[in-house]
């Protein structure tokens, strides 16, 4: 279980650029770069991309760290966001042909990867306000309807685009889209009654 | 790009979320997230219903060379501690947490006084950059404390500065004044002008507003220097 405050700790570090600034970043890459490899791999397929994909990620982590909010509820997920973003332009730039290879290897066991990839349990050091969100969204995403939940974790998980999405579920590409967007607009819906009704 | 709040907006931060907004329209999100207050502000709130967490099962140990060209690439070895100043001296420092806290004290202004005995530099804080040196004059009365930077060096509105004594005797730092900028003049406590001696150490941290949330240093070190006295 990765330690936020000691990550946010990390990188506010690595940000201040002193002596001592690259053995913070050292251990935030010690601590992180292990499940960073593992969500770029998801995305990219391939171990030799996904290293390239995690050195370039580190680059701009290193660069940006004195851009990152402080306050931020989650410092592992501005790194993961970096990691994400980048895997998806690499896809895109190495006109990696994913679909095909996709069909092949993408699990259509939605429920099986939401407990298999993601982790529910809170952090030891997690806030009430965390661990409730964290149960909220467990929940809300469990009331999507089958369609809209396959094609949120087919595109969080593995970075599929709206057209890789539709040809992966064989669907036009508007039924794709409407899929996302109702997902995430039911999800937020969701998630937002149940803060609402804990106020 | 222009966003009100909006069925737009949304769909916007979840997308941005989700990954399938990319290329040129993600890139125009961003710009708009640093120049919208109230995109970002709506992204944060999209932040906190979908932060979905990665198990550890999907781990995969990077080799060796990833480490080593990032580490070529961008020149650490200049951010590294000389040896007399790596972990431990600095892990003792910041498990000290509740003592600092009972020490620390509110920041108190000095009024401008005209005719004042002329302050004594006791220490000379430095860090990275050789161009923001801080140097630190304490008045005879040893209770006003004048901070003056080389160059302006002001706090943004997510940070404030925290100056700290690591004092001659050891034990925890002690908390001296927080500050919006590094230049100011404040005065002390009583008890810490006293303990500002030879052996010590002043040092400055980057906390959020209104100071560290602990007593102790939580955020980057970026000046320190020796009292000397």
């Amino acid at each position: 279980m990765l330690d936020k405050q000691e990550i946010r700790r990390l990188i506010l570090r690595t940000a201040a650029r002193d002596e001592g600034s690259a053995e913070a970043f050292e251990r935030l890459y010690r601590r992180c770069a292990p499940l960073l490899l593992g969500v770029a791999q998801h995305i990219v397929q391939r171990r030799e991309l996904a290293e390239e994909v995690l050195h370039d990620a580190f680059t701009k982590i290193w660069l940006g760290a004195e851009s990152f909010d402080p306050l931020a509820a989650q410092p592992f997920a501005w790194m993961a966001a970096i990691v994400r973003n980048r895997a998806i332009d690499v896809c895109s730039s190495h006109d990696v042909s994913r679909v095909a290879s996709y069909h092949g290897t993408l699990d259509d066991d939605t429920e099986g990867t939401l407990e298999r990839l993601l982790d529910w349990s809170p952090a030891a050091d997690e806030s009430e306000d965390g661990r409730r969100a964290l149960q909220w969204l467990r929940d809300c995403l469990a009331r999507l309807a089958a369609a809209e939940r396959q094609a949120l974790v087919l595109a969080y998980h593995h970075g599929l685009s709206h057209s890789e999405l539709a040809s992966h579920l064989r669907k036009p590409l508007g039924t794709a889209k409407t899929w996302l967007r109702r997902g995430m607009a039911s999800l937020r819906d969701c998630v937002e009654a149940r803060m609402g009704g804990a106020r | 790009m222009k966003i009100e709040n909006s069925p737009l907006l949304d769909a916007l931060c979840g997308e941005y979320l989700i990954g399938t907004l990319r290329g040129p329209a993600r890139r125009r999100f961003e710009r708009a997230l640093r120049s919208e207050p109230r995109a970002a502000l709506r992204l944060r709130h999209w932040q906190e219903i979908f932060a979905p967490r990665y198990s550890s099962t999907i781990e995969v140990q990077p080799s060796a060379r990833v480490w080593n060209r990032l580490e070529r690439e961008l020149g650490l070895s200049r951010y590294r501690a000389p040896w007399h100043r790596r972990a431990a001296f600095w892990r003792g420092w910041a498990v000290a947490a509740t003592a600092a806290l009972l020490l620390a004290v509110g920041l108190q202004i000095w009024p401008p006084v005209e005719d004042r005995a002329a302050p004594v530099q006791i220490a000379e804080l430095a860090g990275k950059d050789p161009a923001s040196r801080v140097t630190a004059a304490l008045y005879p009365d040893r209770r006003t404390l004048e901070l003056r930077a080389a160059r302006p060096v002001i706090a943004g509105p997510a940070q404030s500065y925290e100056l700290w004594l690591l004092p001659a005797e050891g034990g925890p730092p002690i908390s001296l004044a927080v500050l919006g900028a590094l230049d100011a003049r404040f005065q002390l406590a009583a008890s810490h002008g006293q303990r500002l001696r030879a052996g010590g150490k002043l040092a400055v941290s980057v906390e959020p507003p209104g100071g560290s949330p602990t007593g102790a240093p939580t955020g980057p070190v970026i000046l320190i220097g020796d009292v000397v006295i």
